[in-house]
């Protein structure tokens, strides 16, 4: 229970997590057996937050957040009927104690409690994570930031609970960037995986295109086309940034490496769309492949040691693997006839790509070993620009239906997407975090 | 084999203009059939006795302006290859830029919505490169053509038919000095 309240002293920011409670499972780093595909889902009980101080952040939307964090996860499914679920809490607050038949009665077997509190300069969260076949807490913790960081704090706490009961490296602090013109030019944009906390990182009065992200999640790098001339930018989400790269012709399609350190481009400076690497501050292009097709959007493999690619050589795009210094590239996707935008898992082996099928642009993936490929999306409406969450589980991409275009995330194991985006404007390009 | 195509192309651009000059005021080219044909300059040193153009002075020759010269070229669906319709226009633009050997010029490539928004990216160059290399096939320094993709960013109109489609796949030329 949280029964001693401990202020934060610091007002450092949320890097360092207090941590309330050990965890109480003898040594056990990962407390449930969740496997990884299509494994039974851990079903969760998240009551309303407690409130503590005055009312600064609505306990409700607290809430809200952790279900949507572990709701989409892929490992937990939420106690649905929440009027069960807020009366047992009432319960708990009245009696002191928490009647852990009660809530495994409603079905759960992980409970998630939850305080939050603070004032105008700080705010603080804090949530118990308890196991309720054993009536035992596993962990506790709290996580004290500014008042418009409450978002974040509770995304802490979503990916510390997936961590601790699964092993797995959770994505409800990951970010997501994009491109959009609502201001009437496209700019790049970050917002928080779940669609909220937008906000600007570009102001060029241009074209910006095809944000990607260095390790971290603090840096972009885009191209931006400005009075006839590409050149591509690096761009901290803090509002800094400085160019890279203006070469003769194109300057498109930067994907930075896993360690940071160098990039993949494509370049025509001479005379041809090409795939190169160079440092990651833009010098030092070192040509990777050598033909008269058309080399466009390479990306890394998770250890660097491979680059995938798309070429026309075959008539019409497809994807290809080569090594990242380059030598012959190797076909990957054989079936359909034209096959863009792909995106390396960082988990393994699949390749994330757009496939044009009967016309309509979908999502699918493709095993670089077997070459096996699966669909992931269907429907009408033109998806586009997949990019992979760091868990190797979820990918963003963009649907332009209706005349609007709007960011999508799948679970490749469930394949039911969910819209992260609305209100006017056009969500176009995503890329994913670390 | 491709130096010959381009010699050839070159021969072929410069004869192509004396044919099209024939019945003006480069009637005197014809004359001297020794002049060297690659520069067209040298037609500059004529008589201006009997010249139909009374805006022309003595010792220049006409030039087309740019915006008349530099027409949009257009492209087929997925493709990149100059169509035989937009050749003569490719030419009239190596023959300007040959008389006016100050200017560089930009092209753009554009491209419909039907692609992908990144592969678009790369088609556009491909068009704008294969502009490129038509030129500088007809005798005109590749250092000043510069090329530049929009992808599909900039569509001349932006509805969603065929006939929006085929205007916006296209190579744009931006003349500066």
């Amino acid at each position: 229970m949280l029964g001693q309240k401990r202020r934060c002293a610091s007002r450092a920011m949320l890097a360092v997590p207090l941590m309330l409670l050990m965890a109480v499972t003898a040594g056990a780093q990962v407390h449930l057996n969740v496997s990884k595909a299509f494994g039974q889902k851990v079903i969760v009980a998240v009551p309303l937050f407690e409130l503590e101080g005055g009312t600064i952040v609505d306990a409700a939307a607290a809430r809200d957040v952790i279900e949507f964090d572990l709701g989409h996860s892929g490992y937990f499914s939420i106690v649905e009927n929440r009027e069960f679920v807020d009366e047992t809490e009432i319960d708990d607050r009245i009696s002191g104690r928490i009647a852990f038949q009660e809530w495994s009665a409603l079905g759960a077997e992980i409970l998630v409690k939850g305080k939050i509190g603070g004032d105008l300069s700080e705010v603080y969260v804090e949530a118990t994570i308890y196991d309720l076949a054993q009536g035992k807490a596993i962990f506790g913790r709290r996580y004290v930031g500014s008042r418009e960081q409450w978002r974040d704090a509770v995304h802490n706490i979503s990916d510390d609970i997936v961590f601790k009961l699964t092993g797995e490296t959770g994505i409800a602090k990951t970010k997501i960037a994009f491109v959009s013109a609502v201001t009437g030019s496209k700019e790049v944009y970050v917002m928080d995986y779940d669609g909220e906390n937008r906000r600007r990182v570009t102001r060029q009065d241009a074209i910006a295109i095809s944000p990607d992200w260095f390790p971290g999640a603090e840096e972009l790098a885009y191209t931006l086309i400005r009075e006839s001339r590409q050149e591509c930018r690096r761009a901290s989400i803090s509002g800094s940034g400085e160019r890279l790269t203006a070469f003769p012709g194109l300057n498109a399609f930067v994907s930075p490496s896993p360690r940071g350190d160098e990039m993949l481009m494509s370049l025509s400076k001479d005379g041809n769309p090409e795939i190169y690497r160079l440092r990651a501050d833009g010098s030092d292009p070192r040509r990777l492949t050598f033909g008269r097709s058309t080399e466009s959007s390479p990306c890394w493999s998770p250890d660097g040691r491979r680059v995938a690619f798309v070429s026309d050589r075959a008539g019409v795009p497809q994807i290809y693997v080569m090594g990242a210094s380059g030598g012959t590239p190797r076909r990957v996707t054989l079936q359909g006839n034209y096959n863009t935008s792909p995106d390396w898992s960082p988990k393994g082996e699949l390749i994330v790509y757009t496939s044009r099928i009967s016309g309509t642009f979908q999502i699918c993936t493709v095993d670089v070993e077997t070459g096996e490929t699966i669909r992931l999306t269907s429907g009408a409406g033109q998806k586009e620009d997949p990019s992979w969450a760091r868990d190797g589980r979820h990918v963003v991409y963009s649907v332009k239906q209706g005349g609007k275009t709007d960011l999508y995330m799948i679970d490749i194991y469930e394949l039911e997407p969910v819209r992260l985006t609305s209100g006017a404007g056009d969500y176009l390009s995503p890329a994913w975090s670390d | 084999m491709r130096k010959n195509l381009a010699l050839a192309a070159c021969l072929f651009a410069v004869f192509a203009m004396l044919a099209l000059s024939g019945c003006g005021s480069k009637e005197e080219v014809m004359a001297d059939p020794t002049e060297d044909l690659g520069t067209t300059e040298d037609v500059g040193a004529i008589s201006g006795d009997d010249l139909p153009l009374a805006d022309v002075s003595d010792d220049t020759i006409y030039i087309e302006p740019a915006s008349s010269v530099f027409a949009d070229i257009y492209f087929e669906f997925d493709q990149y290859n100059i169509l035989p319709q937009d050749e003569a226009v490719l030419q009239r633009i190596a023959n300007w830029l040959r008389e006016n050997d100050q200017v560089r010029v930009m092209i753009e490539g554009h491209c419909d919505e039907r692609g992908t928004n990144e592969y678009n990216m790369a088609l556009g160059e491909q068009r704008a490169l294969a502009a490129r290399r038509y030129l500088v096939g007809l005798g005109v320094g590749a250092a000043r053509l510069g090329t530049v993709s929009y992808g599909e960013e900039q569509p001349l109109d932006p509805r969603s038919s065929e006939d929006a489609w085929s205007k916006n796949r296209r190579a744009h030329f931006v003349v500066s000095e």
